[in-house]
């Protein structure tokens, strides 16, 4: 028998039923990946798991036992999500030991010297490179993320360890490390859920499966017996062509050629030096590098969110205003932020504010905002851009990730911009739901818009861009024509191994 | 879903606040004979209308994400500005009194000016202009009050319109104008954006900083009205006026629905809020409590209140969710 048995799971939430007759086998000793698109229910499935929300019918067996009855067997489920949650101006001995009482470190006294000898076992173990009394805030993103595994792990009564998206943020290398350690809990007789977006990543380390698909459970079964395409088209209800690309038929053939929209000249930023360059009208053009190139910091730089040191920037020729986000949107340009937490969403709002509040140009009279206009605008937007939500006047924290990005995509949208600059939109995104990201984007530029795609992900910059910039330690490495570069050339640039001008 | 009346009121952020106002209204009127009657009702509403002031400005600030901790201070100084022009400089009131408003306005947009532009916390740099302009008020006066306040000014402070005391209408009116503004302006919509994520907000193209520092003028404006309408009610422009306005109107902007943490509530459930507080105040002279106890009554009842609006508002969430 399985250590984790859910059989015939439901939970409603009003007016939705969140999941239904859902079952689930986890074996120990196994890595089993939890697929399904944004929305289909994965989260909540988690959380009845960690025993957050309570089953609206169905049962949960660990170790054969019944957690309604006796709440500590929750004990056994550790679950690292998506999102940081650390304590960034504690240690990270700390944070790996809280809660204290949990990992053995409770009691009157607080023992800070045992505590950061300890810590160290772990972060040799993990592959951390911080030292046990460095504070958080202070060490790389990827060591934050392998530490909040860690804090997982020391719980001593974990069996089943869930890992939401994991390496969401990470390099190559890094998604190795954390492989590596993934793989060190097999042997330890526990159980590994893995739920991932990225189909390499889940056929490279996943041993069972199980697919939900609108809160009901469609497939389960070995992973040795499915494929890329079978695995999306159980999450998707349809067959998803990879060979199809999004590049704009409108993109100008060669760097020279085609009226520039955005000229970027010599701009230096605190993270960022001397960077140049210029997208033209009714292209995608490409940012390519690692995690913290400096890309996101340029865009923001181009936007006025961050200050620029020097340097100048033009639109259709004309100076631009550097440090000033409202003359930006004024202008036409739009930068919709990879961190949609906290430069994106307005949590406690609801969608309907959410969207509302981009185009009050569109909605106010002489007597204020009309409720009726905005109401029938709203809804235009969630039907364009297929939002799923049970009504407008939801706050907008309680839709999927992916639904919350097409909120601020149509809202983005329907300000009309002219410069578009996306900045790792399919972070967290399901395969279908990226598709229609793309097809948004292409849609966008051929119908003259400049768009900028910075994302991690080399696979989608060769789909969508005609022309990718490679950045390296916040310098400019190349640029280079899509079509006639091949990925090596790519990858040496991100990693900084060569200047390269090639195209 | 199709949801009866009942509920949809149920479903209205403000019907916690709301019911525990019409239960303590009710109360009142059950266990003291006097309190239903106009005199007493018109002396409830006068007390009001000068905290609700406060507890408008309070509460757009709170909402924005913002707090101001001199806007009874500039209340005070207003006031006694007010006074000096009028009894020692011998402006006339329909000079002096914009001026003094506009003072208050000016050192508003000073605290928010410092701000935005400074990125200082207004919880800490208000506790210091506080501190400079409660003094400026101390070194005018050197805590004399200024008698002789022309007679003409008194019927915004003591007169009555169809039977209601003229204070209370301006209150009214600046909270219509208030809710106007927060409900239904896209002015109103940024200020609850930015107390949910100024970061956002300004990703949005909102003008935070400009926001931001009309919002902190808008209050001292508010604030100046209140400590006029004080003076003339007094009928002297005492330099004391504002003292008991700061912690008052930010119980009662909680109490009625706003979050500390910003951009959510209203004022509307901000003055609800003032309402209850006054109305306790109110029925705890009228039983002849010691003034010693008054304190310890009062503060019993506001964390009753706000008790009970928590815990009606998580039963009502399990049950209407």
């Amino acid at each position: 028998m399985a250590f984790l048995e859910v059989r015939k799971l439901g939970r409603d939430f009003p007016g939705v039923t969140a999941l239904n007759d859902v079952d689930l086998d986890i074996e120990l000793g196994r890595v089993h990946i939890l697929a399904g698109e944004n929305g289909a229910g994965k989260s909540t499935l988690v959380k009845l798991l960690t025993g957050a929300y309570h089953p609206s019918r169905g049962t949960i067996r660990i170790d054969g036992r019944d957690p309604a009855e006796d709440a500590e067997l929750f004990r056994n489920i550790a679950y690292v999500p998506q999102e940081l949650t650390l304590f960034p101006h504690m240690s990270v001995a700390e944070n790996l030991f809280i809660p204290f009482d949990r990992s053995g470190h409770g009691g009157a006294r607080f023992d800070r010297r045992r505590l950061e000898a300890e810590a160290q076992e772990y972060l040799d173990r993990f592959g951390i490179a911080a030292r046990p009394s460095d504070l958080v805030r202070t060490i790389s993103v990827s060591d934050q993320q392998l530490l909040q595994i860690a804090r997982a792990s020391t719980n001593k009564d974990m069996k089943v360890l869930i890992l939401d998206e994991p390496t969401s943020s990470l390099t190559r290398s890094e998604v190795d490390r954390v492989f590596r350690v993934i793989s060190g809990f097999k042997d330890g007789n526990h159980a590994i859920v893995f739920i991932s977006h990225k189909m390499d990543e889940v056929f490279a380390i996943g041993d069972d499966y199980t697919v939900l698909r609108n809160g009901e459970k469609v497939e389960a079964g070995r992973m040795s017996e499915t494929d890329v395409g079978g695995l999306i088209r159980a999450m998707s209800g349809k067959a998803v062509d990879f060979e199809e690309t999004f590049r704009p038929a409108s993109a100008p053939s060669t760097q020279t050629q085609g009226p520039a929209i955005l000229e970027v000249r010599n701009l230096t930023g605190d993270r960022f030096r001397d960077v140049s360059f210029t997208l033209k009208r009714g292209e995608i053009l490409g940012f390519a590098g690692l995690v913290g190139a400096g890309r996101s910091e340029v865009m923001q730089t181009i936007f006025g969110f961050l200050g620029a040191k020097s340097g100048n920037v033009s639109l259709d020729g004309k100076p631009w205003t550097l440090g000033d986000t409202s003359a930006a949107v004024k202008n036409g340009m739009l930068y919709l932020s990879e961190e949609r937490k906290h430069h994106g969403i307005f949590p406690l709002m609801s969608v309907r504010d959410n969207i509302g509040l981009a185009i009050y140009d569109q909605t106010s009279g002489p007597f204020g905002i009309s409720a009726s206009k905005e109401k029938t605008r709203v809804s235009d937007i969630i039907a364009a851009y297929d939002i799923k939500t049970a009504s407008m006047n939801k706050e907008i924290v309680f839709l999927s990730g992916g639904n919350q990005q097409k909120a601020i995509i149509g809202r983005a949208m329907a300000r009309t911009p002219r410069v578009l600059i996306f900045d790792e939109p399919t972070k967290g995104i399901d395969v279908r739901t990226k598709t229609e990201i793309y097809r948004i984007m292409k849609r966008l530029a051929e119908d003259g818009v400049g768009i900028i795609l910075v994302s991690s992900e080399m696979d989608e910059l060769r789909k969508c861009a005609s022309r990718i910039i490679a950045m390296h330690a916040g310098e400019v490495t190349g640029s280079f024509d899509t079509e006639a570069t091949d990925n090596e050339t790519l990858v040496g640039a991100i990693f900084g191994t060569e200047k390269n001008h090639a195209a | 879903m199709r949801r009866n009346p009942l509920s949809l009121l149920l479903a209205n952020p403000l019907a916690g606040v709301f019911a525990v106002l019409v239960a303590i209204f009710a109360i009142s009127a059950l266990v003291s004979p006097y309190f239903l009657t106009g005199y007493n009702l018109s002396v409830v509403a006068r007390a009001l209308a000068f905290i609700g002031l406060v507890t408008i400005a309070q509460s757009s600030l709170l909402i924005l994400g913002e707090l101001d901790l001199s806007l009874g201070v500039i209340g005070g100084l207003c006031g006694v500005v007010a006074g000096l022009l009028m009894v020692n400089y011998g402006l006339a009131p329909v000079i002096a009194l914009p001026l003094a408003l506009l003072l208050g306005a000016a050192l508003g947009f000073f605290n928010g000016f410092l701000v935005s532009s400074l990125g200082l916390h207004s919880l800490v740099l208000t506790i210091g202009t506080a501190g400079v302009y409660g003094g400026i008020n101390l070194v005018l006066t050197r805590g004399v009050a200024i008698t002789n306040i022309p007679r003409e000014i008194q019927v915004f402070g003591r007169g009555d319109l169809f039977g209601v005391p003229v204070p209370f209408v301006i209150m009214l009116v600046m909270l219509a104008l208030a809710s106007y503004l927060a409900a239904k302006t896209p002015f109103g919509r940024y200020m609850y954006a930015i107390g949910n994520n100024p970061a956002a907000a300004r990703m949005l193209g909102v003008k935070v900083d400009r926001i931001r520092v009309l919002v902190f003028t808008f209050a001292g404006f508010l604030s100046a009205l209140a400590g006029l309408l004080m003076v003339a009610r007094l009928g002297t422009a005492q330099p004391s006026i504002g003292e008991t306005w700061v912690l008052g109107p930010i119980a009662a902007s909680v109490i009625g629905g706003v979050a500390t943490t910003g951009g959510v509530g209203t004022p509307l459930g901000a003055i609800f809020g003032a309402a209850i507080i006054g109305i306790i105040e109110n029925i705890i002279v009228l039983f002849g409590v010691s003034p010693y106890w008054q304190g310890i009554v009062s503060g019993a009842i506001v964390v009753l209140a706000i008790s009970f609006d928590a815990v009606s508002r998580r039963y009502l969430r399990k049950g209407g969710a």
